[in-house]
């Protein structure tokens, strides 16, 4: 039997891998990788949880079916986000010094 | 017997970590973004790797439909429309001091949790009244609809809002770009209607032409 803990330990390094992609990377298009990365984290650290639990319930399971249904609409959202960031400034990388005054949308 | 059974499932267990912390670094620190995604795809699909050891085949799955199928496909598609994306030389990449205090800062937030995890007294067996695998499916799904089926209406909801949602922008998006035609009786008229324009002018060159 796999321990709890091995669960969590994975889970927990893949939340500071998706941390590090989040706060160092700057194309928008692996900051979106990052978020993903830190969500499956968070999603085995749910499903162990609940199937660890001394009085076993289906919320852990039932939970990660939303949570996997509201992760595929916000990248949806996220990618559409992009398109428009992309055809107004030219770039897909935050670190892009951008000049409001050629945004004919501001 | 009951040791080399347990023995194996660790090994998997290791095997299966291992190869999900190696591909997720690659997906984030890959220098060719395509490659970047694809990754994050076969991470996607390891994982399921986890729910089929806990015993959630119905999570395994809908997390290769929905992530490997879905989510990374999308990411593939982003960085297909984007063909500034596909050029990894013009893709900026952090400073070595953004980049170090980015690292510090995850390994922090790694260390600390990765720490209450393995020090923390959690339980080491699965739940006692853990229904049999083979009923899995049947029970998630009473459990989901008969008590809980307001959060699936939701989800839907969600889902709906966030795909009208991105239509919707992109299509405002679009609309925002267009320039009016500004003429003399008002916005949407033109100064010259061109069909008149052309019927007029072709019989005045037949008769130069005499």
């Amino acid at each position: 039997m796999i321990p709890l803990s091995w669960y969590l330990a994975v889970s927990f390094i893949l939340i500071g891998l998706g941390v590090y992609g989040m706060m160092v990377k700057r194309n928008l298009i692996r900051i979106l990788i990052g978020a993903e990365i830190m969500g499956n984290g968070v999603n085995i650290a749910l499903v162990a949880v609940s199937i660890y639990s001394p009085v076993f319930s289906f919320v852990g399971q039932g939970l990660i079916i939303l949570v996997i249904s509201v992760a595929a609409a916000h990248t949806a959202l996220a990618m559409v986000l992009m398109l428009i960031y992309n055809r107004r400034y030219n770039t897909v990388d935050l670190g892009t010094p951008i000049s409001l005054e050629d945004d004919e949308h501001v | 017997m009951m040791q080399v059974d347990i023995w194996f499932e660790q090994l998997e267990f290791v095997l299966l970590a291992g190869i999900v912390i190696f591909l997720a670094w690659l997906a984030l620190e890959h220098r060719d973004i395509v490659y970047a995604a694809f990754f994050f795809g076969f991470m996607a699909s390891f994982v399921s790797g986890f729910y089929f050891l806990l015993e959630a085949p119905f999570i395994a799955g809908m997390q290769i439909a929905v992530y490997t199928g879905g989510i990374s496909a999308l990411i593939v598609f982003a960085v297909l429309l984007l063909p500034r994306a596909q050029d990894s030389s013009l893709e900026i990449f952090a400073t070595p001091k953004r980049r170090g205090i980015g690292l510090a800062i995850s390994t922090l937030v790694g260390m600390l949790s990765a720490s209450l995890a393995l020090f923390f007294p959690w339980y080491d067996t699965f739940s006692p009244d853990l229904p049999p695998l083979e009923f899995n499916l049947e029970f998630l799904s009473q459990w989901l609809w008969s008590e809980h089926g307001i959060y699936v209406m939701m989800t839907a909801l969600i889902l709906l809002t966030a795909i009208v949602g991105a239509i919707a922008i992109l299509q405002m998006d679009k609309a925002e770009s267009l320039l009016s035609i500004q003429g003399e009786f008002g916005i949407e008229s033109v100064e010259e209607p061109i069909d008149d324009e052309a019927s007029v002018e072709e019989p005045s060159e037949e008769v130069g032409n005499e």
